[in-house]
């Protein structure tokens, strides 16, 4: 049940086999993490306080980032790519990791469903809790009730490790202000986080060069990984457009 | 996988918007107990024309006409900037930043007039109960109110909108019924319903203080991708919006001139202004139901407020995000996602022109409320002009099978009328103002849409030069950051 879109023959040739992880380019290893990288997980943790767990952006642009960053993790590892605001599956095996699967499953479920909006739409309304739960799994961070107002509580995802949960924020922070060329995983994700607003936050009081080096950056990313942004960017801002309590 | 989770439609229905709720949402904008305690009395004092009812079923009939072609629009192109989207699609680029530039003006001249309507009918209402505040104090109040829910992005909820305008339209029926069923020494007459007014001197101002009444059901469109069912859903509530507030308009403006009887309206609108309503029933009703009403009366000025502000901010938003105006305007606050910069710009705006006239000292009700509302409702008429022509020109273009009516007929014929209007609004606009035929003002207000208009048209011709990329993009608003990588689709298809 590949989705196969119109004019599916001029795309570039996409590489199906499963690439190992220590080549993988979208894996980065070092600073104080254990394991590989994901994507989301990565979002999930700049989108929130290192310490305190709780949300640095609006609930719209998180669960809209969130959503993005996991169908980069799938496009990442070559099971879907995007094109012309359209999602296609690629390549039906199933991905190691139980979200990437549950979600990959879901795509391949409803062919019927094309548009790449339409997928952050649901993806947005359903798994930012699952990311976090991934990130649970991992240890990475501990969820705590919160009481909010009146009887309402809240579940906030405190991070266990701070270097840990700032590691992101702090790369990708250090690398734009020395002006360095980004790895296609950091600019997947400052691709996300700008479009969510985070980018002002990264590189808070950084010069117009630095943000104007990362817009370069951004225009010069693959075709896919601008076409997931723009989508990212045009659902974020219809939702500030219609947005009513 | 045996017990399948919800489905991709069946999770992204959920919290979609009903007929209903869009209705609630676009009539709080038009916030009918301001127009019919406020713009109606208003309307009466300051034209001294007596065929305001007859106006507003006029004008109901016609903007019927004109959302015919206007939601078959909307079915094709999904932007939550209707107008000036329309008119890009329609009539090209650069009118339609002409178009977006003059709706900046007009719906910010719609929120900053309301300000002398809120502040003087609540000092009104302090005043009756031994508070004497002055008019601009309630009306910073107010402004303070609105400026800090503006950047935090708190709308009005729904629910409680709705119970609300159902309160407001309760009251409103039930004055009208007591005005009628005590009329002025003539009895129960239909003078003011006559068609023979819309023939008379001064009609013209008559025509455009009803459209400003209907201001805001032009929003049923911004909901297309929120509703349930885009294509039933958003024609239903516009034309719901329309019938609803025209008939209440309708019947409360004229109900108001059978109790004073139809030769004294004016006077008596005159003499007691936005307190003509109040006054005519308080006689027969117990007063707590009079209170309500004039509460009423000032959270529905409250309502359209808040309202106007929001779409002030987004529509700033919209143009920053397509860079047409400065990118910062396209930003929202990373913590409420308000479209912060435009929020505070309207803000500052608003704050700028009340103390001009805590300076000046003119009149709340008549230089403010209702000028400048006014004003505000004329730049939506050229609005719903151009966008009707844009309709016809863009059926005519875009190969479709919606029928000669919807795309040609309608649309022609709703160009015809509020061209009409507008040439006699523009003709008579002395009357609306209540200055002399030899005032300046009477061709500086009108002149100043020619002014914004011409700027905006200039504007993108400039683009079209300086930053092609700019160019492309205009019109497309959100949906802005793709124009690099493809040709927008027509229409968004909503998952089902």
């Amino acid at each position: 049940m590949v989705i196969t879109p119109p004019g599916a023959d001029d795309r570039p040739t996409v590489h199906l086999d499963p690439i190992p992880a220590t080549v993988r380019h979208d894996v980065v290893r070092g600073g104080p993490h254990r394991g590989p990288k994901l994507l989301a997980d990565e979002f999930f943790l700049l989108a929130h306080d290192d310490r305190s767990g709780r949300p640095r952006l609006h609930d719209a642009a998180t669960n809209y980032g969130v959503a993005a960053a996991l169908l980069g993790e799938l496009a990442a590892a070559g099971s879907i790519s995007f094109d012309r605001g359209r999602l296609w599956v690629l390549d039906h095996r199933p991905p190691q990791d139980w979200l990437q699967h549950r979600v990959l499953a879901r795509l391949v479920a409803e062919p019927q469903h094309t548009a790449t909006r339409t997928w952050l739409a649901f993806l947005a309304e359903t798994v930012p809790e699952q990311v976090a739960e991934r990130l649970w799994q991992a240890g990475k961070v501990a969820p705590q009730q919160r009481r909010r107002r009146l009887l309402r509580t809240s579940v906030v995802y405190v991070p266990t490790d701070t270097n840990v949960a700032a590691w992101s924020w702090a790369r990708l922070s250090t690398h734009l202000r020395e002006y360095k060329h980004l790895q296609p995983f950091d600019l997947a994700l400052m691709g996300i986080a700008t479009s969510c607003g985070l980018d002002q936050f990264i590189l808070d009081g950084a010069g117009p060069s630095v943000f104007a080096n990362l817009r370069r950056q951004l225009q010069a990313a693959p075709q896919p990984m601008r076409e997931l942004l723009a989508d990212l960017d045009t659902a974020i801002g219809s939702a500030v457009l219609s947005h009513r309590t | 996988m045996s017990s399948s989770p919800p489905d991709v439609s069946a999770v992204l229905a959920r919290g979609r918007l009903g007929t209903w709720a869009v209705v609630f949402f676009v009539i709080a904008a038009a916030a009918p107990l301001t127009v019919v305690a406020g713009g109606a009395t208003t309307g009466y004092a300051v034209t001294g024309v007596r065929g305001i009812p007859v106006a507003y079923l006029l004008v109901a009939a016609v903007l019927a006409l004109f959302s015919v072609g206007y939601v078959a629009m909307s079915r094709r192109i999904v932007n939550a900037g209707a107008f000036y989207t329309y008119i890009t699609r329609g009539l090209g680029r650069p009118a339609g930043v002409g178009a977006a530039f003059v709706a900046v003006v007009g719906y910010n001249a719609m929120q900053i007039g309301l300000y002398g309507g809120f502040g003087s009918v609540l000092a009104g209402f302090l005043a009756d109960r031994g508070m004497q505040v002055p008019w601009w104090l309630c009306a910073y109040a107010a402004w303070a109110i609105v400026a800090v829910l503006g950047v935090l992005r708190i709308d009005l909820n729904g629910k409680v909108l709705a119970v609300m305008l159902i309160a407001e339209v309760v009251v409103a029926l039930v004055y009208d019924a007591v005005m009628v069923t005590h009329p002025a020494d003539g009895g129960v007459t239909v003078d003011t319903l006559s068609p023979s007014h819309l023939l008379a001197a001064g009609i013209g101002a008559a025509l455009v203080t009803a459209i400003t009444g209907f201001v805001g059901f032009e929003g049923t469109v911004v909901f297309s991708e929120e509703t349930k069912d885009p294509r039933r859903t958003v024609p239903r509530a516009t034309y719901l919006a329309v019938a609803i507030t025209g008939l209440l308009y309708g019947a409360s403006a004229w109900a108001m001139s059978v109790a004073t009887g139809p030769d004294k309206i004016v006077d008596a609108a005159t003499a007691d202004g936005t307190d003509l309503m109040f006054n005519l029933v308080s006689p027969h009703l117990g007063s707590e139901l009079v209170t309500i009403g004039r509460l009423l009366f000032i959270t529905s000025l409250f309502a359209a407020l808040l309202s106007f502000h929001h779409t002030v901010a987004r529509y700033l938003f919209a143009l920053g995000r397509e860079r047409v105006l400065p990118a910062a305007l396209g930003r929202t606050s990373r913590r409420t996602g308000a479209p912060k910069t435009g929020s505070i710009i309207q803000s500052t705006l608003a704050a700028l022109v009340l103390a001009g006239y805590v300076l000046a000292g003119a009149d709340p009700i008549m230089h403010l409320f209702f000028w400048v509302t006014v004003t505000g409702g004329l730049g939506v008429l050229i609005l719903m002009t151009v966008t009707s022509l844009a309709v016809v020109v863009f059926f005519a273009r875009t190969p479709n099978d919606d029928g000669l009516w919807r795309t040609r007929l309608a649309p022609g014929l709703a160009t015809l009328a509020l061209g009409a209007i507008l040439v006699v609004t523009v003709e008579q606009f002395d009357t609306l103002l209540g200055v002399p035929t030899t005032s300046p003002l009477r061709w500086w207000i009108p002149a100043s849409y020619g002014i914004t208009a011409t700027v905006g048209l200039a504007f993108a011709l400039l683009l079209r030069t300086l930053r092609p990329d700019v160019y492309q993009a205009i019109g497309l608003g959100a949906q802005s950051a793709t124009a690099p990588l493809r040709t927008p689709e027509p229409v968004h298809q909503a998952a089902r």
